[in-house]
């Protein structure tokens, strides 16, 4: 049988849910691009029986260990051309335009559209060819990528889903440092406008009125007189949805069988919450 | 007495956090000048102190550690007595304690003190068994509030609102449980806990020392921070315990990552076994899962605010603005966010840090649930967008909810709230009949009514024609407002019905908010001039008409018992039960002796009326009824010669006004009772019947409802009854059953919720619907202090025990034989040893027998003493304070022992054998400590000169003196300059005995020349025999 990596990456990511973040189909379309199928396939085999050791971003390169045919695990390192200041400045200056971009940075949401803002500088957040992908294995093999560093290549599409950022910081700054650019833009090109004076520092109010240094008259909130379990489906686990950690290949229920005993659990901890509730008082 | 207190507090070794207990007390401690180590708290309890007190009230813990810690208090200056203040010295000074007053300056300094320390997890169990209402004796208001954030811990962990989480902390990496607050009503509870944080529960500084070690000695003080992140700090903390220590790990089919995470979320320090890079991943990992849940915790949220489209457009406006969490109405525009150039924002008084990214970082999530949001975030800085009709309507609908619920505040237009006004309804307009007065409450009204939605009114024609747009949201006389399923229908429903509206439903709907007719909520009710005269003198929103002082009732009435008559007669019009609360001292008797007089002069008074009450009053009601209302005729249903049967008492019966019985009588006596006609029934001392399976408050109950002819029903009683949940179902059933329903309804619909959870809505709902029928006035009270004079005397007149009625006869006897057989120079001095012994016996026969400690049964010996306990009961239950004036050093002792055991709290006397140093500890203390003693017995003669008393605003006769003189001045004790309050004198009379006798000379010193009294007691030795006799023989009374 031979498997084509595109249905690889369903097989790998979330079992049954299909529905992958847009960077990861991006990051597989990328990986299918290349022309080598043999080698994409062994490499597939590598990283699906837990050949990869350990991937992790450090700074603006991207550190893996690959068990190999050899004792010692071969080191792969990764890397994209970063953005030099002068294109950041292009990029923030796009990014600046769409209050929507600085909004989904903010609140954790990675926006689909967030090329465009890199067009500004004529660069690309995501390498559009692998070949922009820059490699180095320890391994003897000469072709590039070798199937070791191709193993990565898989696992590095469910790694940025546990933080999409991480592409910022691969191309030069971190999603605080450019949160921190922007809100330093946004300042400057808006202190134009009129602006709103700063009242000095109050003093804590129980510093006017130390009464407040003993003092609680309130009731129970009404809402609490009764200790109420959750509503179907509304647990912060429920909300939170997967793990957006990468599955580990040897471990495939891994993830949901961790949620699954936090889920047991909690259902158990809630009912012994609410009877100590109805105990007390 | 002590104060229990709880801190939260790091410990030293782990540094993990947990809760300190500790106590202070009221005592004489002297200035403490800081030097260079932290003084020791002097009013603390050691922790052996702390442990007893703790174990004495259920509340101690094994897994209590003791420890010694660093809190910063406010503090008054006070200089070292007897020690010169020297110029530049340091300060000096006590620590303050909760409820003192607090002075004009304060200052805060650190202070060392030792209490028992409790791990989190320890901490959440050993809170969970604190009351949650109430102010429970010995537990300082914090331990209130720490008692609320552990439900709401328990509320967090039972809905499942937390997430496990890998955070970096002073041990490297570890595994928490952290809450999750983005839901609305979670932020909300932020608010209100830090904005009512008692300081003292994150007072410490430091951590916490094991008991022995030597303290850290560096004198600095703990500033009160942001309270917000102090709460969700403390949340933090107990959420983490209570789910780790309850979480089983289970590693089966984990990876060697999932499997150390989930080993470290379960029961020890949570600390990782991974190496440090894989513990930076789960850690970005479980960042960015929580990230996409719930937002950062700040002071400020954005804000969507929807307007109505202008006049002739179909677009609708939302506005994004920046909304404070603490006050939703205060908001700032998005342009004013955009235009700070600082990075902090004031918001009213909260300042905002970032207020650019808190309201962008909003707005993303907005979008995550309310899509056309993305399509406003276009421009750089924007301000507001336009929404479709479609949109809009998704927004009110459905969309809010969500938004809420990941921490964006939305404003909707008022007719769109989504509240009550936004349902459709009725507004209705009614009043009284041309010839109606308005008096009973099952007569028609005229009225009408018109249909009413988001504030507009409108005919069924409209409501027809608008359905007919087929458009959820439609506008109509200016106002948009939302059509919903079914309102057309139940419109019709309403229309073909048109019901006729009764008095008893205009009381109804005008008593509760959201209250509906035929499932219909009314929304406007406009009554007529004539009919809201009726409403508001039923609601008591206006005092009733003050009726004046009946002709043939001989005294007078003050403004505030004229408005009380006028309140009963108008109650009594409507045949409803009315229970008078007054203050004690505020002549509960003296109108209810009005309200019959009243009945009588108009010619109302046909049958009888029975009043019930306590043996120990029935003698006070017989005098003052004699005295104020001569004309009614009273009967005693009581003694033995009472009306043995229903022949008897009919006869008995004849042409009677008033009859009084006892509760012990009336439940021995009930059938025969239950069968008089009476015109109505009057409870004195209600709260005798407050426990609805107890034999007298059946047959107070039974006694109210079974007749020929209605029965009005009154109840009397000086305790705040409102109160009083457990004790209403009981009294609003004698007044008017239907108002509470069944006691299992009453149980479960307010007992249980407002008892055990402090439920303020129940309470509420409860008070509003009992509230017509109760009437409660307070001495305090602005409307009535003006009508009360600052010192009010009030004669307590008691009757005697069958063993003191004995005692006091045969005493009588054998002594004036005695004395007539007495040589002349034995005479004065024997006449005055009876005097002394039959006083003794009036106040209680142990006192005249000698007997040296109060035994079993002490209190029923005594009819005064009844009567004492239950005035006292009063006193304490209200918070007050009383001085109790004896002239017997051995009843004082006797009393001491007697009040202490029966009130359980300390009551110190003060007499001749009383050191100087003894007198000045407990006058300190009775004046100056927050939760010092409320009762204080002192001897005439030791405590009558001298003292400042000002706290206490009763003071007590127990037994009388032959000068008014020297009681006046003891009176003064409490009645002196620096009284803030009425002072109330009771004066303890037993009736027919020589205190009655002695009273009435007093009184009428007019007959016995004042120079004669006021020699003291030389002229009794000069009575002749029939004289002598006159004044001790035992009067029928």
């Amino acid at each position: 049988m031979t498997v084509t990596p595109a249905s690889l990456t369903t097989t790998l990511g979330n079992e049954g849910l299909g529905q992958q973040p847009w960077w990861v189909e991006q990051w597989m379309e990328l990986i299918n691009s290349y022309r080598y199928k043999k080698r994409l396939e062994r490499a597939w085999t590598y990283a699906r029986s837990g050949n990869v050791l350990s991937i992790r971003f450090e700074g603006r390169r991207v550190h893996a260990r690959v068990q190999g045919t050899e004792e010692e695990p071969y080191k792969v390192k990764l890397w994209l051309d970063t953005l030099s200041d002068e294109d950041w400045g292009y990029v923030l200056e796009a990014l600046g335009q769409k209050a929507r971009w600085s909004a989904q940075l903010l609140a954790g949401i990675m926006p689909a559209d967030i090329e465009r803002a890199f067009a500004a500088s004529g660069r690309r957040l995501f390498p559009f060819k692998l070949q922009e992908v820059r490699s180095e294995c320890t391994c003897p093999d000469k072709a590039n990528p070798c199937k070791h560093t191709s193993a990565v290549y898989y696992l590095m599409g469910d790694r940025f889903s546990e933080d999409p950022f991480v592409l910022f910081q691969l191309r030069g700054r971190s999603r605080n440092q450019l949160l921190a650019n922007l809100a330093e833009q946004r300042r400057q090109l808006l202190s134009a406008k009129a602006t709103a004076p700063v009242a000095p520092h109050p003093p804590h109010p129980a510093i006017a009125d130390p009464g407040r240094w003993w003092r609680y008259d309130a009731p129970l909130d009404p809402d609490l007189v009764v200790v109420t379990p959750a509503m179907e489906g509304d647990t912060g686990l429920d909300e939170a949805g997967d793990l957006p950690l990468a599955a580990e290949p040897l471990f495939p229920e891994a993830n949901r069988l961790f949620l699954e005993n936090l889920r047991a659990q909690g259902a158990l901890l809630g009912q012994q919450a609410m009877a100590q509730a109805m105990g007390g008082g | 007495m002590s104060l229990l207190h709880a801190t939260w507090l790091r410990s030293h070794t782990t540094g993990r956090p947990g809760l300190l207990l500790w106590a202070d007390t009221w005592r004489v401690a002297t200035p403490v000048t800081p030097q260079t180590q932290v003084p020791n708290h002097p009013l603390s309890l050691d922790q052996d102190d702390l442990g007893a007190w703790l174990e004495e009230r259920d509340l101690w813990s094994e897994a209590f550690r003791p420890t010694v810690a660093t809190l910063t208090l406010p503090s008054r200056s006070q200089s070292a007595k007897g020690k010169k203040k020297i110029e530049g010295a340091a300060w000096s000074g006590l620590p303050l304690q909760a409820g003192e007053p607090i002075p004009k300056t304060v200052e805060w300094w650190p202070w060392q003190l030792e209490g028992l320390w409790l791990e989190p997890a320890a901490a959440g169990a050993w809170l969970g068994q604190l009351p949650l209402s109430g102010d429970e004796l010995g537990l300082a208001d914090e331990l209130r509030w720490w008692s609320h954030l552990q439900r709401w811990v328990l509320s967090l962990i039972a809905r499942g609102r937390y997430l496990p989480q890998v955070e970096t902390s002073g041990e490297g990496r570890v595994a928490r449980w952290r809450p999750l607050l983005n839901r609305e009503d979670d932020r909300r509870r932020i608010e209100d806990l830090a904005a009512r944080l008692p300081q003292v529960a994150v007072a410490a500084s430091g951590v916490a020392t094991p008991l022995g070690l030597p303290p850290v000695a560096e004198i600095a003080c703990r500033r009160p921070g942001s309270s917000r992140l102090v709460v969700v700090n403390l949340l933090n903390d107990l959420v983490d315990a209570q789910l780790r220590a309850g979480f089983r790990p289970d590693p089966t089919g984990l990876d060697p990552l999932l499997a150390a995470w989930q080993q470290a979320l379960g029961p020890g320090t949570g600390k990782l076994n991974l190496s440090g890079e894989d513990a930076e991943r789960l850690e970005g990992a479980t960042h960015h899962w929580r990230e996409a849940v719930a937002g950062r915790v700040a002071p400020a949220r954005a804000c969507l605010e929807l307007f109505t489209p202008p006049e002739g457009q179909d677009l609708w406006d939302l506005h994004f603005s920046l909304q404070a969490e603490a006050d939703p109405a205060l908001r700032v525009s998005a342009a004013v966010v955009w235009a700070t150039t600082e990075r902090q924002l004031m918001l009213g008084e909260i300042e905002v840090d970032q207020p650019g990214e808190v309201l962008l970082e909003g707005l993303g999530r907005a979008l995550q649930v309310f899509e056309p949001v993305a399509r406003g975030l276009d421009a750089s800085a924007p301000e507001a967008m336009a929404l479709t009709p479609a949109e809009a309507f998704v927004l009110v609908r459905t969309a809010t909810t969500r938004l809420r619920d990941v921490g964006v505040g939305v404003v909707l237009p008022p007719s769109l709230s989504g509240g009550l006004a936004s349902r459709l309804g009725l507004s209705i307009e009614a009043e009284l009949p041309a010839r109606s007065r308005g008096f009973s409450l099952g007569e028609t009204l005229e009225w009408t009514w018109e249909l009413m939605i988001g504030g507009v009114t409108l005919t069924l024609k409209d409501l027809e024609r608008l359905a007919g747009k087929r458009s959820p949201l439609v506008q109509h006389k200016g106002a948009w407002i939302e059509l919903r399923p079914g309102d057309l229908r139940n419109a019709e429903k309403f229309c073909a019905l048109d019901p006729a509206l009764s008095l008893d439903d205009a009381l109804r709907l005008t008593g509760n908010e959201g209250e509906t007719l035929q499932r219909l909520p009314v929304h406007r009710f406009t009554p007529g001039p004539r009919l809201q005269a009726v409403l508001e003198q039923y609601h008591q929103q206006k005092a009733p008409d003050p009726l004046p002082a009946p002709e043939g009732f001989s005294g007078q009435l003050r403004p505030y018992q004229e408005r009380g008559l006028g309140w009963l007669a108008f109650l009594h019009r409507f045949d409803q039960g009315a229970c008078l609360a007054d203050d004690m001292g505020l002549g509960k008797t003296i109108q209810l002796l009005a309200f019959l007089q009243h009945l009588k002069a108009e010619d109302e008074l046909k049958r009888p009326v029975l009043l019930v009450a306590p043996t120990s009053v029935l003698t006070n009601w017989k005098r003052e009824a004699a005295g104020f209302t001569p004309e009614l005729r009273v009967l005693e249903h009581y003694g033995p010669r009472r009306a043995a049967n229903s022949a008897a008492l009919t006869k008995a019966l004849a042409g009677v006004d008033l009859v009084l019985t006892s509760y012990g009588l009336l439940q021995r006596d009930i059938d025969l009772l239950g069968g008089a006609d009476w015109q109505g029934v009057v409870i004195d001392e209600a709260q005798a019947i407050k426990n609805p399976s107890a034999k007298q408050s059946q047959a107070a109950r039974e006694l109210a409802r079974a007749a020929k002819h209605s029965r009005f029903r009154i109840a009397l009683t000086g305790t705040p009854v409102e109160n009083r949940v457990s004790e209403l179902w009981a009294l609003m059933d004698f007044l008017n059953p239907k108002v509470l329903g069944e006691e299992e309804f009453f149980r479960q619909r307010y007992r249980l919720p407002i008892e055990r959870y402090g439920d303020m809505s129940s309470l509420k709902d409860l008070k509003a619907r009992v509230g017509p029928f109760i009437l409660r006035r307070l001495k305090t009270d602005r409307s009535i202090i003006n009508d009360l004079p600052e010192k009010v005397e009030l004669n307590e007149w008691v009757g005697l025990s069958p063993e003191q009625v004995k005692l006091y006869r045969k005493t009588v006897d054998e002594t004036l034989d005695a004395i007539a057989r007495a040589p002349l120079g034995q005479k004065h001095g024997q006449v005055l040893g009876l005097l002394t012994k039959l006083k003794q016996i009036c106040n209680h026969p142990a006192l005249a027998l000698k007997e040296a400690g109060i035994g079993e049964g002490f209190g029923a010996r005594s009819a005064k003493l009844q009567r004492l306990d239950e005035i006292v009961e009063e006193v304490i239950e209200a918070g007050d304070r009383a001085l109790l004036f004896t002239q017997f050093a051995e009843w004082g002792l006797l009393l001491q022992s007697h009040l202490q055991r029966r009130f359980r709290q300390e009551v110190p006397f003060l007499y001749g054998s009383t050191s100087k140093a003894e007198r000045q500890a407990m006058v300190d203390r009775f004046q100056e400590d927050p939760r010092g003693p409320q009762l204080f017995l002192l001897s005439l003669k030791a405590g009558g000169v001298g003292l400042n008393l000002t706290r206490a605003s009763h003071v007590f006769h127990i037994d009388r003196w032959w000068n008014p003189a020297v009681e006046n001045q003891a009176t003064d004790r409490a009645y002196r300059i620096g009284q803030t309050n009425r002072v109330l004198v009771h004066k303890f009379i037993t009736s027919g005995s020589v205190e009655e006798k002695i009273d009435r000379m007093i009184r009428e010193k007019a007959k016995l020349a004042e120079d004669i009294i006021g020699s003291g007691e030389e002229w009794l030795g000069g009575l002749d025999p029939g004289q002598l006799r006159d004044l001790v023989a035992l009067e029928e009374t």
